[in-house]
């Protein structure tokens, strides 16, 4: 299995398409570095850790879709290029293959987040710098501790995404499907999911739902957890909401803005759930594939 | 090989054996309404090249992918080396080694990168022979290239360097002239009797190319519409065909043919009516009534320019598959007739007489 993985990482480092996913999840993060700078610095978000929200954004949302059409494209091509039958004929096993594909995968993947997390860094003291805002220590008091939970819980939700894409390829037997399929159905059910939210939202003003009854005013996150929350996409988002320094909002997803999030352990366990389906149903359907 | 492996229409397969390096026993592969294989019995004996023939679309390549593990069979059985092979039992195909239809590689990796990443799956495979496989084949000195820089005669020689990669035992290959020179080719035959002779290993050649299956082939099975229709020693078909090519004016073709089928009125007639071969008649008969067939010609008042042995593997495969166009498609081979000679009892596809050996086709 080693000598799998290690040749599986070698395959991804020659390839083109890893470098040219890795520069475009670089350029995006400054993109959005530079879209919202201004919001940022109103909301007093570029200091840590609250720009941990950033890095939310530039990683986990962005990365999400990154990671989908990436682990698409890395395992699809074995079907595109025919090199899945030298493989299968060799006597090796199919389900040992694609889990050795998908452990190279997760490193680099991990590698990839790590770069980003450093770039991320970078564009924090580059954006304090800009709006002449004291950025402060990202480890001071608790902020190591939260950096460390934004990767731990950050990452499994990062490769749950990647895990789709890699799913979808292995089902469809081609690269470009998987990667179409993928980004489709990560924004589809954005979109989905925040029309389901409005109404479900508008639908909770309409019966008096919202406000506490003691003359506070209407509050927010009054209804929820509702069925859409729990979505392969979606779920992440929860995740999200519940890191620190999130604080329920600015996760990506509109959901965790308006309604009741999923519970952290709930959601978490969502996650991992989807993820190991994902992969389940990968090698599954290699199991039973006939390789033309 | 004995006679024992000559078979005329289907009677019983040998028994499955482990001096059989493949043995398959009514294998039947269908892709949704059509069926590709419908019952191959088919016999490799070990040691051998065993040359599996058959026009396209017949189920050769649907019974590589079998053989390899990559296709599931709707019915039949398998055996390699006498061990019964079922759709899961992988270990089995690590003494096996493959090129099924093209060569297929990461393009953007080096020949030798591909096969180091192809060395960790399968069998375990010293790295040191990524290098002398390399050197079997002749790419030792582009192996650092990127395969998408290859021409399609070096990925088949990469394929088949593949193929060879783990020292299998049985070496499955798929049309493996397919892209090369001449060069390549006569250094692949003798690559090939090498693993065979020498190393006592056993070698399956699908391929259109009869006359280089000819040249290498101990064995051969010929199929059509996922049928094997005979299999055997290639010599002892040879010599159980059993055939007479004769030479008449071209004026004369018709009474020629007249007299000719009634020489073997059982047995198919080909002739050639233009090119360079024209006035070519392949008959059916066997070689010792060649004096029949010259006083038969004479006593038509036709006196016949050429009289010669004329079995080739191309007349029994053209005889047994019924085709015509589709396994004449070396460069300079004589055009077809366009259709049987009247009154002959020749197959309804267009007729070629055979090449003739070393005749540059």
């Amino acid at each position: 299995m080693i000598g799998l993985v290690r040749a599986e990482l070698l395959k991804i480092r020659r390839r083109q398409a890893t470098l040219v996913l890795l520069v475009v999840a670089l350029v995006l993060a400054t993109v959005i570095f530079l879209a919202t700078g201004a919001y940022w610095q109103i909301s007093g978000l570029i200091s840590f850790p609250q720009a941990y929200v950033f890095f939310q954004q530039s990683i986990f949302q962005v990365g999400g879709l990154i990671a989908i059409v990436f682990a698409a494209a890395y395992v699809g091509a074995d079907w595109n290029w025919g090199v899945l039958r030298n493989v299968v004929a060799r006597g090796e096993g199919r389900e040992r293959y694609l889990l050795a594909k998908f452990i190279a995968l997760t490193i680099v993947l991990a590698l990839a987040t790590l770069l980003m997390f450093a770039v991320c860094f970078l564009l924090v003291y580059v954006q304090g710098a800009i709006y002449n805002v004291p950025v402060a220590s990202p480890l001071r008091a608790d902020g190591l501790q939260d950096l460390v939970v934004w990767v731990v819980v950050g990452f499994p939700v990062l490769l749950q995404r990647a895990a789709i894409g890699f799913a979808v390829a292995a089902i469809f037997r081609s690269q470009l499907a998987g990667a179409v399929v993928g980004i489709v159905l990560f924004l589809v059910e954005a979109v989905v999911t925040t029309i389901l939210t409005v109404l479900t939202f508008g639908s909770s003003i309409a019966n008096g739902g919202l406000g506490d009854g003691l003359g506070n005013g209407p509050s927010i996150q009054t209804t929820g957890p509702e069925w859409f929350q729990f979505l392969p996409i979606s779920i992440g988002g929860n995740v999200f909401g519940a890191l620190p320094g999130a604080g329920g909002i600015n996760s990506g997803d509109v959901s965790a803005l308006l309604l009741r999030p999923v519970p952290f352990p709930i959601a978490m366990t969502a996650v991992v759930i989807y993820l190991i389906a994902a992969v389940g149903i990968a090698l599954i359907a290699l199991r039973r594939q006939e390789i033309a | 090989m004995t006679t024992e492996h000559t078979q005329a229409a289907a009677p019983l397969p040998p028994p499955v054996t482990v001096e059989l390096a493949v043995a398959t026993r009514g294998l039947v592969k269908s892709y949704g309404r059509h069926k590709a294989l419908v019952g191959l019995d088919m016999s490799v004996p070990r040691g051998k090249v065993y040359g599996f023939l058959g026009p396209n679309g017949s189920g050769k390549t649907t019974a590589l992918r079998l053989l390899t593990g990559l296709l599931r069979p709707n019915a039949g059985t398998i055996a390699l080396f006498g061990v019964p092979y079922t759709w899961h039992d992988r270990k089995r195909l690590f003494r096996v080694g493959s090129l099924i239809e093209t060569p297929s590689f990461y393009p953007y990796l080096s020949g030798s990168d591909n096969l180091r990443v192809l060395s960790a799956a399968g069998p375990p495979t010293d790295v040191s022979r990524i290098g002398q496989v390399l050197e079997y084949v002749g790419m030792g000195g582009r192996s650092k290239d990127p395969v998408q820089t290859y021409s399609l005669g070096m990925k088949q020689r990469l394929g088949i360097a593949a193929a060879m990669l783990s020292d299998p035992d049985l070496l499955l290959l798929d049309e493996p002239a397919n892209g090369l020179d001449p060069g390549g080719m006569v250094a692949m035959r003798e690559t090939l009797r090498y693993f065979t002779q020498d190393l006592g290993k056993t070698v399956v050649i699908s391929s259109h190319l009869l006359h280089e299956v000819e040249l290498l082939a101990d064995v051969v099975g010929i199929i059509d519409r996922g049928r094997l229709l005979r299999e055997g020693d290639l010599q002892q078909l040879l010599a159980d065909a059993g055939r007479v090519k004769v030479r008449v004016a071209l004026h004369e073709m018709s009474l020629a043919a007249e007299v000719l089928r009634r020489l073997a009125p059982d047995r198919p007639l080909y002739g050639v009516d233009s090119g360079e071969q024209a006035g070519w008649f392949t008959v059916g008969v066997t070689p010792n009534r060649a004096t029949e067939i010259n006083r038969a010609l004479v006593e038509a008042g036709i006196y016949a320019s050429g009289l010669e042995p004329g079995s080739d593997l191309e007349s029994i495969f053209l005889e047994l598959t019924g085709t015509g166009g589709s396994v004449h498609d070396r460069p300079g081979e004589v055009a077809p007739m366009g259709g049987p000679l009247p009154g002959t009892n020749a197959p309804s596809a267009p007729v070629q007489p055979p090449v003739q050996p070393g005749q540059d086709a």
